[in-house]
This record gives C-alpha cells, structure tokens and sequence, in this order.
C-alpha cells in the first residue's frame, strides 16, 4: 500500500513538474557566428532572463555565418524557424522582401525611439521595420606614421582622392603599399562616394564621375599604391590586416577592434600607429557601418511572439549594448549607449584602439549599411559590375568601355 | 555435342507443371530475398542520391526559391546559363582543366616505376608522395595561397634566384591563377594515381617480363610493349577517373581564388556551386550543374573508346 501511495505521489509531481514546464513559452534565438568569444556572455544574459522571467524558456542556437542562410531558409520552408534570429542588414532585406521575415512595428512600440535613427532607418524596408537593432560598425583609418613620416607626407588625407595620391607618394618614396580599398564591393564604394548604381529603373554607373572614380583607383593600382592581395576578393580585410601588421601597408581602413589585432600581433607597428577618421565620400556616410538585428522569421506568432519581442528588447537594451559593444569592439546601437562617456571620451592613457573607438563613436550618427536594394537578380549583374570594374582596375580593359557594357548588360535584365 | 547426346535430350520427359511451379517458386524466393539484403543500400541510395537527382533535375527546368512552390519554366534556366558569359568562361577553363589529366598519369606512371623498386628506404618515398592525398584541401590551399603570396615560399626563391625581380602575382594576375590552381590540383592527384600505378605494376606476372627477357627485348622495349599493355585497365581508369575530378574541380578554386580575378578560376562546378550557394539561385546551379553531368558522361565516354584495352 506505502508503495501505491508513493508511486501515486511521484507521479502527480512528475505530472505537475511536466505541466509547469510546458506551459513556458519556448523562444529560441539565433545568433551569427558568435560561439566560442560570447559564450559566456551568453549563457549569462539567458539564466539572467529565464530566472526575471520564470514563464521563458530559451534556447541559444549559434550558426556559423556561411551556414545562416542556408539554415534559416531550409527552416523557415520547414516551418520551424527560430523566433528571433541575428542577420544582417543586406540577408534581413531579402528575407523581407520574400514575405520570410515578420514586420515588428508593432512589436517594437514606444521602445523605438531608443535606437538611433540610422538603425531605424537601416531597418525599415517599405515603410515598415523588421528587426531589433543589435550592434554596429564603422571605420577608421589607422596609419604608420613611420611610413608617413619616411614618404614626406605630413597631411592625413580627409578625402578618396587624398588617400589615392597619398597610396601612390608611399609607394613611389618607400616601396610599400598605400592601402587596400574594398574593390570586391564595388557598389559599396560607389556608394560610399554618392554614386548611384540605378536611377528610374535604369543603370547609370557609366557616368563621368563613376568613370574618374574607376580611373584614378586604376592610377593608383598602376603606381603600386593598392595592396594587390586580395584586393578584390569579397572580404579583403584578413589580407589588409596581414600587410598593415608587416609594415607592407601604410594605411588600414577597418573596424576599431582590427587595431587589437595588430596591438597583439605586431607591437612595434602599434607603437607607431595613429589613427584618424576614414575620408568621407560625398554623401556624408561614414564607411563601415554593417549593422546587425534581430529579426522574426515569419510564423512567429502569439505568445511566442510577443514574449521573443520582450526578450530582443533586453537583448538589446542600453546595459546589453554595452557589455556586448566593449567585449566585441563594436558600437551600440541605441541612443543612450551610444553616448555612454566609455564610447566618447578619449582616455588620456589611451593608445590607437582607445582614440579608435572614441573616433568610431562621433561617427555613428554619420554610418549606415550601404547596400544595392530593390534591384532584381541583384547578385548576378553584381557580378557582371564587379568584373568589368577588376578588368578596368588592372588594366584589362578601358574603364569607359568596361563600364558601358555592364551598364548594357543591367539595362538589358532590369528592362524584363 | 554428338548427336546421341541430342537424341537423348529430346527424348527427355517434359517438366511436369507442378516441378515448374516449385521452380519459379524457388526463383520469387531468391529473387525476394536478393531484393530484401538490397533494400537498405537502395533505400539510402534512393533517398540521398536518386531522389535528390531526380527533383534537382526537376527544379533546373523552374523558377524556384525555396520559399515559394516551384514554377515550371520550361528552358529558361538553360538560355539564361547560355546566355551568361562567366559560364562560358567556367565551362572553358573546366576544358582548360584536362590539361591536367596527360600530365598527371604520365607524372603518376614515372613515379609508379620509380618507387616499384626494392631499394632501402623507398617506402618513404611512396608515404611523402601520398601525403598531399591524405591532407585536407583546405590545408592544401591556403598552404599553397601563402606559398603563391606575394611574400610567399615561390617568389621569394625566384627572387632569390635572380629569375624575378618583381614578385609575380601567381593568384592575382587573371593570365596565371587558373594554371596556379590547377599546379596545385596535379600536385594532390600525383599521389593517389601514383598508388593505382604501383597496384597494377606490381601485379603483372614476373613470367611476362622474364620471357620478354628471353626473347631479346631492352627496357624500354619491355616498358612499352609488356608493361603499358598490362597495365592498360588501370590507364583508363585512372583517365577517367582524373578527367571526372579535373572537370569537377571545386574546393581549390572555393579555397585559393573564389573564381577571381575577372572570374579567370572560375569552373563548371565552382560555377553551380556560386549561384546556389552564394547566390542563392538554385534552378540555375541545377541547370549549370546538369550541363556539367553531361559534360562528364561525353567526356567519360570519349575516354572509354579511345582507352579502350585491346585485350578483352
């Protein structure tokens, strides 16, 4: 009988453990290559949230970043997508504009006005938002004054034209390259200058201000003045930093946590590094800025919705900006963190990563994700530019002509 | 057969229908059980090869996304690829890549007879020529990317050497990438059709060459008329198995040069494997990848009857 009682007793807890369990609402995130650097980072905001929220269960889900798309799509076809997952800003656009993603306008509410406005604006794809904003980037240019110094140069370039003589007096005085332009993102540099690549459905990068922009960064490639490792690969950052790290290279324009890197790897290039803000090119827009978010794949509905919302609000919120900015050397995205003094105020011990965030910082207002939207089978006529753009680079091809016959080519594609 | 032997055999009673019966009862039992030890290797087959190929070859004839249903597009993907000027280059330079299929079998067959020999040591030889065989492509390729670096093992020497005096850019110049990578692909091939060699050299009888002896031929005699001929199988093979692997070359490319400069690397798979993967176009990486299996099956056929051994 004693043994029916208990046995009876162990399964009522059993029962109601099992009960009380399944009544929290699960929310698993996902987050972009971010194993093993914030692991702890992570498991501690997830007990921090799971113990203020004891009706939330979550799940942390890390996908390496080549593997993202690939995963979500497959999972979102499956109808078994996360509730909340980090993307980019380019990735967050397409899934939007496939109906892949959900709008959060409402979700978001009030807490809107916490971001800054350039994350917002980042984040609103035909009038509606769709995503949480998490962290940002932006550029600077670090520079070895000891090349500086030896090539006779005294002005820090304010400007691309400056920059592109500056690459080429470097090589002609030292012999080392000037610095490594981000070639593999043609339209990105367009961009960045002001240039448009579409105007009323029709392409227009054969224009004489895009021609003189290809011209000179030929010029400067011909007199040795750009890094030719990589130059045009998609992500030329690995090689630019080798070169800017071996003192090959005078100039590095990266993200402020590129100048740990070289602080750990090459202390003497440190230690004659100094840093400035990148040229600006004629739209005002700070180059870098690559924004993440959390967004919600679509099928994300009810309670699992709004508590997902609830949660990317914390995940994102002033403190969570913060700790999470300083750990990876990237900027917050909300309007308080942004103008935390840790951000904004040079210290006076600082060396070249410190005055590398407090220039980053001031330029926050100014940075935005550049990317080519609203234009159909973007990534093949992408292709199609950045070929004719490398041809004209090195001398393959006559930039007008190179040019004309992409623009041809999207002219052709975007008419159907 | 003599005559009485026929006599006799038509003389025999017919089988009665219920010894028929037995027997192709007999045979459905086989024939089920053969099917059942079968089935788990079909089934997996079917699943992860045939299903796949079937419905891959299905979506290169519509427009799909994966996040809406396929539409029947007829050969639209198929104009679109013919259309697409990269894909004539990535097509070329897969052709470009055979040059590699002569260089590497008579690289693997001289080092075959060089390591078939029973001198001391020799056995360290065929591990270091297996070697690059056994080490991951991605080590391969970012071993041989620093090495073909500006700054890297091969300019440095030929600098050294007074050869050069500017360093050349071997992955960066859009004149010598393809033929780069394709170094770095004879040089991992070398070892593993050099084993095949060794295989087929040490299995031709000793009686062959001695009586080749007997009969008065030199070495070279015998290379070419006893050895090539005995090991004539293993040259087809090995042919067809190096021009499949040349024409669907991927990882170096993917790992040395992403198809660049001015898509000068890019091949027929690393071609598919762009717009599917990077590009997020999968009926056309289909359809680039069925014109690639084509490519294949011609090329296999091709090496089939012209490598053909005479001996059957």
């Amino acid at each position: 009988m004693r043994l029916i009682v208990s046995s009876l007793l162990a399964f009522c807890l059993f029962a109601a453990g099992h009960a009380g369990a399944s009544d929290k609402v699960h929310v698993e995130f996902w987050t972009m290559s971010l194993k093993p650097k914030f692991t702890s980072y992570f498991k501690a905001l997830v007990t921090e949230y799971e113990t203020s929220h004891p009706n939330v269960e979550l799940e942390w889900v890390d996908v390496p970043w080549d593997a993202m798309q690939t995963k979500l799509t497959a999972s979102i076809v499956a109808g078994s997508a996360p509730a909340l997952v980090q993307l980019n800003v380019p990735w967050a656009y397409d899934y939007a504009l496939y109906g892949a993603l959900r709008p959060i306008d409402d979700l978001l509410g009030a807490d809107r006005a916490n971001y800054t406005d350039g994350a917002i604006a980042d984040l609103t794809f035909n009038g509606r938002i769709y995503g949480f904003p998490h962290y940002n980037s932006v550029n600077v240019m670090a520079y070895n004054t000891a090349l500086f110094k030896a090539a006779g140069i005294t002005h820090i370039p304010t400007t691309r034209d400056e920059q592109l003589a500056i690459a080429k007096q470097i090589k002609a005085r030292t012999g080392q390259y000037g610095f490594s332009p981000a070639l593999g993102k043609i339209a990105g540099v367009f961009l960045e200058e002001g240039l448009p690549l579409v105007e009323h459905g029709k392409a227009v990068f054969n224009s004489p201000a895009h021609i003189a922009l290809i011209t000179k960064l030929a010029d400067a490639y011909k007199a040795g003045g750009l890094l030719k490792d990589k130059l045009f690969s998609e992500d030329n950052y690995p090689a630019s930093i080798d070169a800017y790290k071996s003192g090959r290279m005078a100039m590095l324009e990266a993200p402020p946590s590129a100048l740990i890197r070289v602080r750990d790897d090459a202390k003497n290039i440190y230690a004659v590094t100094d840093v400035a803000p990148v040229p600006i090119g004629a739209n005002g827009i700070a180059a870098g800025g690559w924004l993440f978010l959390f967004a919600m794949p679509k099928g994300t509905t009810g309670n699992v919705a709004i508590e997902a919302a609830r949660f990317a609000k914390y995940l994102t919120d002033d403190d969570n900006q913060l700790a999470f900015a300083e750990l990876a050397g990237a900027f917050p995205t909300t309007k308080k963190a942004v103008a935390d003094p840790r951000f904004q105020r040079l210290r006076a011990d600082g060396g070249a990563y410190e005055k590398a965030m407090a220039i980053g910082a001031m330029r926050m207002n100014v940075v935005r994700t550049l990317y080519v939207a609203g234009v159909p089978g973007f990534e093949r006529l992408n292709k199609r530019l950045q070929d004719a753009v490398e041809a004209a680079i090195i001398g393959r091809r006559d930039v007008k002509s190179a040019l004309d016959e992409a623009v041809a080519y999207w002219n052709s594609k975007l008419a159907h | 057969m003599v005559a009485s032997e026929l006599d006799a055999r038509a003389a025999e009673p017919a089988a009665s229908p219920q010894s028929r019966v037995r027997s192709m009862r007999a045979e459905t039992r086989e024939a089920v059980r053969a099917w059942l030890f079968l089935a788990p290797a079909l089934l997996l087959l079917g699943m992860f090869t045939f299903w796949p190929v079937l419905w891959g070859s299905f979506l290169a004839f519509t427009e799909y996304n994966f996040l809406t249903p396929p539409k029947w597009v007829g050969l639209a993907n198929f104009e679109d690829l013919f259309a697409d000027p990269v894909f004539f280059i990535s097509m070329k330079n897969s052709l470009l890549y055979l040059l590699i299929v002569p260089a590497i079998q008579l690289g693997a067959i001289a080092l075959a007879v060089l390591v078939n020999n029973g001198l001391p040591g020799i056995r360290v030889f065929r591990a270091a020529f297996y070697l690059p065989v056994v080490t991951s492509v991605s080590v391969v390729g970012i071993m041989w990317g620093w090495m073909y670096n500006e700054q890297g093992l091969i300019n440095a020497v030929l600098q050294w050497l007074h050869v050069i005096n500017e360093p050349i850019g071997w992955l960066s110049d859009d004149r010598l990438a393809l033929f780069s990578v394709m170094l770095v692909t004879l040089w991992r091939g070398l070892g593993w059709y050099m084993v095949l060699y060794l295989a087929a050299l040490q299995s031709i009888p000793a009686d062959v060459d001695e009586a080749a002896v007997l009969d008065g031929a030199n070495r070279w005699q015998r290379f070419w008329r006893v050895t090539i001929p005995m090991i004539m199988p293993t040259i087809l093979l090995c042919t067809v198995l190096s021009t499949l692997s040349a024409v669907k070359v991927l990882e170096e490319v993917l790992i040395m040069t992403k198809g660049g400069p001015v898509s000068s690397t890019y091949t027929g798979l690393y071609y598919a494997y762009d717009q599917g993967i990077r590009a997020f176009n999968f009926p056309r990486a289909l359809a680039a990848s069925l014109v690639v299996s084509v490519f294949c099956i011609a090329l296999a056929w091709l090496n089939f009857k012209f490598i053909r051994p005479r001996h059957r």
